[in-house]
């Protein structure tokens, strides 16, 4: 029933969003933004465009200077990436997911650590279920444990845990900020195959990304920023992969 | 032959095991001076008396005064900040439990009113912190001077005397041989940190907050109130460090405590917490504060002038910080 009367709604629906960093630095103008069920957004755009910082108002770590943002067509404040993990969103941020001086297990459960009553950690149980995690789901090349200092870790075996962990605490929406950058191309495609699993298992994501091409293979609908502006918001069926080159290098 | 490789091996797996401790280094360190003083004190018990019983006293009883403040320093360190009030906080409670003991309150409600007030102070440090976004090493110079003028003006800059009966003095400074009870209290506050530092959600979000408070914060840590948290602790130990000084010496003076705050945070150092935050050990300040003590008190029983202890204390804490450096890096 719910599914019907639900099924037009988007699932996390922004109106009018504009933010200013500082006052007067200018990220983001009456952007309207919404990520549907079971759809991938590819967020394209120049450096500077404001793909971050969309991607930090939906994730609750940046309020929004002007706008709404509406969860199943009802009005939520984001106020803290508590709030927002609440309802229903993961994120994978283009800079600031891991605490080097921590080993990956203590990584992968920061913030949603397994523990009893008092608060005390069972480590033993997150340790097997890292183990498990990194052994059978998302496999890192290099890792041989759980209990490596994600310091010691290249680029890309960090962007594999930050992926690993988002993976770990599935839920609704994903949002995943250039989540490829130091990935090679083997791991980039095996990622891209994972996130249109995820999809088929009914979950919403927005990939931000540079390359319009990893865009292209995988997203159902472009969102084009410009200046902070949107400038295109096109479902793949009604475009294809020479006039959205043409049109985002025209901005 | 085989025994002698096995044994070897087995030094090398425990020397591996050690080193690859989070307190590793300075464990060595430790472990080595211990070694030399002892042996030295077995060949030469005439002249270097360091297992006598009086000396082992003294060293289980200096210790405990810095070392559980050290234990809070480490916890606000590690999440990325700093009190350097704690030495104000230290005189104000003890002047405070003085005081209300001597104007009649029962003990136990002075005592514990003294240590409401060390967190109260430190609740307010870290609340102006986090709340300002101004370095705590600032906000907490400020208020270490502060507090250290309202312990000068209450006390009217003399002293004042603390006669709490038996029952207190034997709960915070009895022996046991050579064992001082201030010193288990030390063992257990470190224990208690310990606990809450590597086996507590609470301790995970300190190492969080001050490894990246950005990434912190978006992982859903709350991490003011994190920090506000560490200042709390570290001004109850602080107090109750100054309970336990006052009963030991039957006195409150209005400087006492000056200069605690630097050396806390030289333990720490020493022990391996990071000044940046998100790295230290319960341990490595356990033994910072310890090793301190070991040599001012190696010094003394070497008839040594005063000003060795603060030429060898300074050369310790740089030659600990840039090894701790070197060997973070490799
Ligand atoms: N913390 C910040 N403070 C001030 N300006 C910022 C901050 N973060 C981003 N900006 C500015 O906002 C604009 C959009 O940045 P961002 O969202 O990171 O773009 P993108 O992710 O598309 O490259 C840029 O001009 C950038 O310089
Ligand atoms: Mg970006």
């Amino acid at each position: 029933m719910s599914e019907t009367t639900n099924g037009n709604v988007p699932y996390i629906e922004m109106k009018n969003i504009t933010k200013y960093y500082g006052g007067t630095i200018r990220a983001l103008h009456d952007v309207n933004f919404q990520i549907n069920r079971r759809e991938i957004v590819g967020l394209v755009g120049d450096n500077g465009a404001g793909k971050s910082t969309l991607i930090k108002i939906i994730s609750g770590v940046l309020q929004p200077t002007e706008g709404q943002i509406f969860v199943e067509g009802e009005e939520k404040k984001f106020t803290s990436s508590k709030i927002a993990m609440d309802s229903g969103i993961e994120t994978i941020y283009q800079d600031m997911n891991l605490i080097d001086c921590m080993d990956i297990m203590r990584n992968i459960f920061c913030g949603r650590e397994t523990t009893d009553a008092a608060g005390f950690l069972d480590l033993k149980e997150m340790r097997e279920r890292a183990m498990h995690l990194l052994k059978n789901e998302v496999t890192i090349e290099g890792i041989r444990s759980p209990d490596q200092l994600v310091g010691n870790l290249s680029g890309g075996q960090k962007q594999a845990v930050s992926i690993a962990r988002a993976m770990f605490f599935k839920n609704q929406v994903l949002l995943l900020d250039e989540p490829t950058s130091a990935l090679s191309v083997r791991e980039t495609h095996a990622f891209l195959d994972h996130i249109q699993k995820l999809r088929e298992e009914g979950l919403s994501i927005v990939l931000v990304t540079h390359n319009i091409f990893h865009a292209y293979q995988v997203a159902d609908r472009f969102f084009l920023l410009s200046q902070g502006e949107c400038v295109l918001d096109v479902e793949k069926s009604e475009t294809d992969i020479d006039e959205l080159t043409r049109i985002i290098v025209a901005h | 032959m085989s025994r002698n490789s096995n044994a070897q091996s087995g030094a090398r797996a425990l020397f591996e095991r050690v080193h690859g401790m989070k307190s590793g280094n300075i464990l060595i360190v430790f472990v080595a001076i211990q070694i030399i003083a002892i042996g030295a004190s077995l060949a030469f018990p005439e002249n270097f008396r360091y297992l006598s019983t009086s000396n082992l006293q003294v060293l289980f009883r200096s210790i405990p005064t810095l070392g559980i403040i050290a234990m809070g320093v480490n916890l606000l360190m590690i999440s990325g900040e700093f009190d350097l009030s704690v030495g104000s906080t230290f005189a104000l409670a003890s002047l405070v439990m003085a005081k209300l003991f001597n104007a009649g309150t029962p003990l136990i409600v002075a005592i514990l009113l003294a240590v409401a007030l060390g967190i109260a102070v430190g609740g307010i440090n870290g609340y102006i912190v986090v709340k300002s976004n101004v370095p705590s090493f600032i906000i907490t110079l400020g208020s270490m001077w502060f507090w250290r003028g309202i312990v000068l003006l209450l006390s009217q800059a003399s002293n004042e005397a603390f006669n709490p009966g038996p029952t207190m003095t034997n709960v915070f400074t009895a022996s046991i041989g050579p064992v001082q009870v201030q010193f288990l209290w030390f063992v257990a506050i470190a224990i208690l940190c310990w606990l809450l530092l590597e086996r507590h959600r609470l301790g995970n979000h300190f190492f969080a907050t001050g490894g990246n408070v950005n990434a912190a914060r978006a992982l859903g840590i709350n991490v003011k109130r994190i920090k506000m948290t560490g200042f709390m602790i570290l001004g109850g130990l602080a107090s109750l460090s100054g309970i336990i000084s006052t009963t030991r010496v039957n006195n409150v003076s209005p400087i006492q405590g000056e200069g605690l705050e630097l050396q806390a945070i030289a333990a720490c150092v020493i022990g391996g917490t990071a000044l940046m935050g998100g790295r230290g050990s319960v341990l490595g300040a356990f033994l910072g504060a310890a090793l301190l003590f070991t040599v001012q008190d190696v010094l003394l029983l070497l008839r040594a002038p005063g000003y060795y202890l603060r030429l060898f204390v300074g050369l310790i804490i740089v030659l600990a910080v840039v090894l701790n450096e070197i060997l973070r890096k490799k």
